[in-house]
């Protein structure tokens, strides 16, 4: 990105098509049929046109926020990806909410088991266990759960539940996965004394609680010890009652258990199992906003700057072109660095930057056409008529240099974008904001290396390259139509 | 107007660039939020105590005669300590300034070395898949960011292909004897400076090809030709010779943009080199670093400017005798 060698392809690249006839017709139609025939400017402008529909309707593509976590486990690949044979087998997400009609329940002692409707809670299993007769009563429920997986990462379990019981019961509940060789892995165990309200257990196989259930070190891995085979696994539910005067009422709502996914959407997950394509259609919203407006913004200060110099000149002249010199001679993006530190993180801050040291190109082609437009008669005239120096320079010289204007705006948009890319790749950039730069920061930072994830560098990098090529495909088809000057002599 | 005055006014620019860089660096720190002697002084500090840090350390001076004081030392590279390590910057700089140098001479020897190479096979023969590669080349780099397709690279031959070392400047610890330690460094520089390499001589062969096409339809060519002359001949002797001048003022013209990119190729590589030293210094507020960091980086970037004025006056006749082309 060496400002000399972008100067000199400036001066290459707009060279092409040598078919073009000068501009038979001009005003809005005229500059789009001319447009229209220079293909690489219809390739561009199709390119863009993709990337605003994505950003524009990005809430009804994805389903989430950026800002969702946890909907698949960290670092999940892409769905498609199953069609590799390094990701066959790899678990989707599995969300299941047990309905209390599918516990099935298999060992019975002093108890019955019903179901009831609870508040808020769908319908619950009522199990009830009489221990004041024998001294103590249990039930055993099973839910089959199919599981032709790859070991996961991570499981979750939620049981929701409620015992009433006399002062002097003890009750203990235990959840177990029953593996397809008939191992039991006690995954929870709790004992009540007496009654308790209702509760829900939230259980993560991340937990070092889950890990000492299962009599697991810190180090070791529970879903991969649980669920290391394929086939059909039990999830089971014990509760037993003893030393009780008096009947025990369980009550146990829909019991959730989630297996986070280690293949998820069009294109997988970070770090923080966040989704990656809403990561990307959000991060294009920005690109675009950013580009454009920086680019806008540091056209206009060139647009001013050039036309003040050029038209007034002189000791004016001097000093703005002067400034402009000390602008390109400071290294940009350290000086970047250094400033969006300064103001602090926030993207209006990043694109008033960028435009404050990006207008400079833009002064000096503007200053130089309005040096040759005003020794025409039209400007002498106007001035003759008393017209005023703001008055020429906006009505008159404003609209000649206009064409100008508009190509460099465009051929400055990918500037603006590499430019935050850059900077948000840096860590500088937005902290709230889903950018395509943050994208590739926090893979860098967080483990899409190690892993190998190539579908969290890919996306966004690719995304940037092709915005970059598209807005630089439409900046050389509009200098093309607006500017011949610029076009190859045949 | 000579040459003389060309380089006088061209050297009187940088400096007033320099002077501007410094003024700005002077007025930003002062502008920053905060009291500076509340990093060194202890709320528990009596005020007398506290009086006499802010003499030592000049902060009751009038601003002018700070700012004499701080171009001063810049003067002499005294940049202060570092709030972070409390080591002096300067000797913290000193210790990187080799490795961005190695990094940076070598990525810009080969990627100037190939693209001029290339730009030139690429004009010799006209419609061959050099040219095609060429122009392909050129787009490809102008498209693709820099540190994108570092980072792929780095993925791919760091990570997924194990050959080269995904970070640093050299092994730690470092090989024992010279020629090994040698070929440890170079075994590092291999991806940072190959991919500058390739995202970098696209636009060095476009450049070359399209000088060099303009050269050979001159008549002087022609009649070189109808001289009988071999294609060789013509080709280096002729052709080359007239498009030295502006593709040399390009050498210099890019050493700034090399600088700077040096920033993020260095933070991608972790490489212990003075452009990540900038940035891990603002991650960490830490001032004084950043400050030295920013200051040695502009100061390369004015010299090398000055340098393409110099040269570009040097060879360009037109500069050398009149002078006014700025």
């Amino acid at each position: 990105m060496s400002q000399a060698l972008t100067a000199s392809k400036a001066e290459v690249s707009p060279r092409g098509s040598k078919t073009g006839r000068m501009r038979s017709r001009s005003g809005f139609l005229g500059f789009w049929s001319q447009f229209f025939r220079r293909p690489y400017g219809v390739v561009g402008l199709a390119l863009l046109a993709v990337y605003v529909i994505l950003a524009v309707a990005a809430p009804w593509l994805t389903p989430y926020r950026p800002s969702d976590t946890f909907l698949a486990d960290r670092l999940a690949a892409p769905s498609w990806a199953g069609i590799f044979p390094r990701f066959r087998g790899v678990p989707p997400t599995k969300r299941l909410v047990i309905p209390a009609s599918d516990w099935k329940a298999t060992g019975l002692v002093a108890a019955t088991v019903t179901r009831q409707k609870v508040e808020n809670n769908g319908e619950a299993t009522v199990i009830n266990l009489s221990p004041e007769a024998t001294g103590s009563a249990s039930a055993d429920l099973s839910w089959t759960l199919s599981y032709p997986y790859d070991p996961p990462k991570t499981f979750e379990v939620n049981i929701p539940y409620a015992v009433e019981a006399p002062w002097d019961a003890s009750t203990s509940l235990s959840f177990k996965v029953v593996d397809p060789s008939g191992t039991e892995h006690v995954v929870w165990e709790k004992t009540v004394y007496g009654s308790s309200d209702w509760k829900t257990q939230k259980l993560d196989s991340r937990d070092y609680t889950v890990k000492m259930a299962l009599g697991l070190s810190f180090f070791d891995d529970p879903a991969q010890v649980v669920f290391a085979e394929r086939g059909d696994y039990h999830l089971a539910l014990h509760v037993e009652s003893s030393g009780g005067s008096a009947p025990v009422r369980v009550t146990v709502g829909e019991v959730g258990f989630n297996v986070l996914g280690l293949l998820h959407g069009i294109l997988g997950t970070d770090h923080m199992g966040a989704d990656l394509w809403t990561q990307l259609l959000y991060g294009a919203r920005i690109s675009l906003i950013i580009g454009i407006v920086a680019a806008i913004m540091a056209v206009a200060i060139g647009t001013a700057i050039g036309l003040i110099s050029g038209y007034m000149g002189g000791a004016v002249d001097e000093f703005l072109m002067r400034m402009a010199d000390v602008f390109l001679s400071v290294p940009t993006l350290p000086i970047l660095i250094i400033l969006s530190a300064f103001f602090g993180k926030n993207l209006g801050n990043i694109i008033i930057l960028v435009a404050a040291f990006a207008w400079m190109g833009t002064a000096r082609v503007v200053r130089s056409q309005t040096l040759s437009l005003k020794q025409r008669a039209f400007v002498e005239s106007a001035r003759a008529a008393g017209a005023s120096d703001g008055y020429i320079m906006v009505t008159h010289l404003l609209p000649n240099v206009f064409p100008l204007v508009v190509a460099n705006a465009v051929l400055m948009m990918p500037v603006a974008i590499l430019y935050e890319a850059s900077l948000s790749f840096l860590g500088l950039g937005d902290p709230r904001i889903p950018t395509w730069g943050r994208m590739l920061q926090n893979a860098r930072a967080f483990g899409a290396f190690t892993e190998f994830a190539w579908w969290w560098l890919i996306p966004p990098g690719l995304a940037i390259t092709l915005l970059s090529l598209s807005f630089t495909l439409i900046g050389n088809a509009v200098n093309e139509v607006l500017n011949p000057r610029y076009r190859e002599r045949a | 107007m000579g040459y003389r005055t060309y380089l006088l006014r061209r050297a009187f620019y940088a400096l007033i660039v320099l002077f501007v860089i410094l003024s700005f660096n002077f007025a930003l720190f002062r502008l920053m939020p905060g009291d500076p002697t509340s990093l060194i002084i202890d709320p528990r500090f009596t005020p007398e105590a506290k009086a006499l840090l802010e003499k030592q350390f000049g902060l009751n001076d009038h601003p002018i005669v700070q700012y004499g004081k701080y171009l001063w030392s810049l003067l002499r590279f005294d940049l202060g300590r570092s709030f972070a390590s409390q080591r002096p910057v300067r000797q913290e700089l000193m210790e990187r300034l080799p490795n961005t140098i190695s990094l940076f001479l070598t990525s810009f020897v080969f990627m100037a070395g190939i693209g001029i190479a290339i730009g030139v096979f690429a004009a010799a023969r006209r419609g061959s898949f050099t040219e095609t590669f060429v122009t392909g080349a050129g787009l490809f780099t102008y498209a693709v960011p820099t540190f994108f397709f570092q980072l792929l690279l780095l993925m791919l031959f760091g990570y997924y292909i194990r050959i080269f070392p995904i970070h640093g400047t050299v092994s730690a610890p470092p090989p024992e004897g010279f020629w090994p330690q040698v070929l440890d460094r170079l075994h590092h520089l291999v991806l940072p400076a190959g991919s500058n390499v390739i995202i970098g001589f696209g636009s060095w062969a476009l450049y070359t090809r399209n000088a060099m096409l303009e050269a050979l339809s001159q008549d002087y060519i022609i009649t070189a030709r109808a001289k009988g002359l071999s294609q060789r001949a013509v080709l280096y002797r002729h052709a080359l010779r007239s498009v030295l001048p502006p593709i040399v003022t390009l050498v210099f013209l890019s050493l700034p943009g090399l600088v700077t990119g040096a920033v993020i190729t260095e933070t991608i590589f972790s490489w212990h080199g003075v452009g990540r030293y900038l940035i891990d210094a603002v991650l960490k507020q830490d001032f004084p670093a950043a400050q030295g960091a920013f200051y040695l980086i502009a100061i390369a970037v004015i010299v090398s400017n000055f340098l393409a004025d110099l040269v570009y006056g040097l060879v360009d006749p037109r500069i050398r005798v009149a002078g006014e082309q700025a």
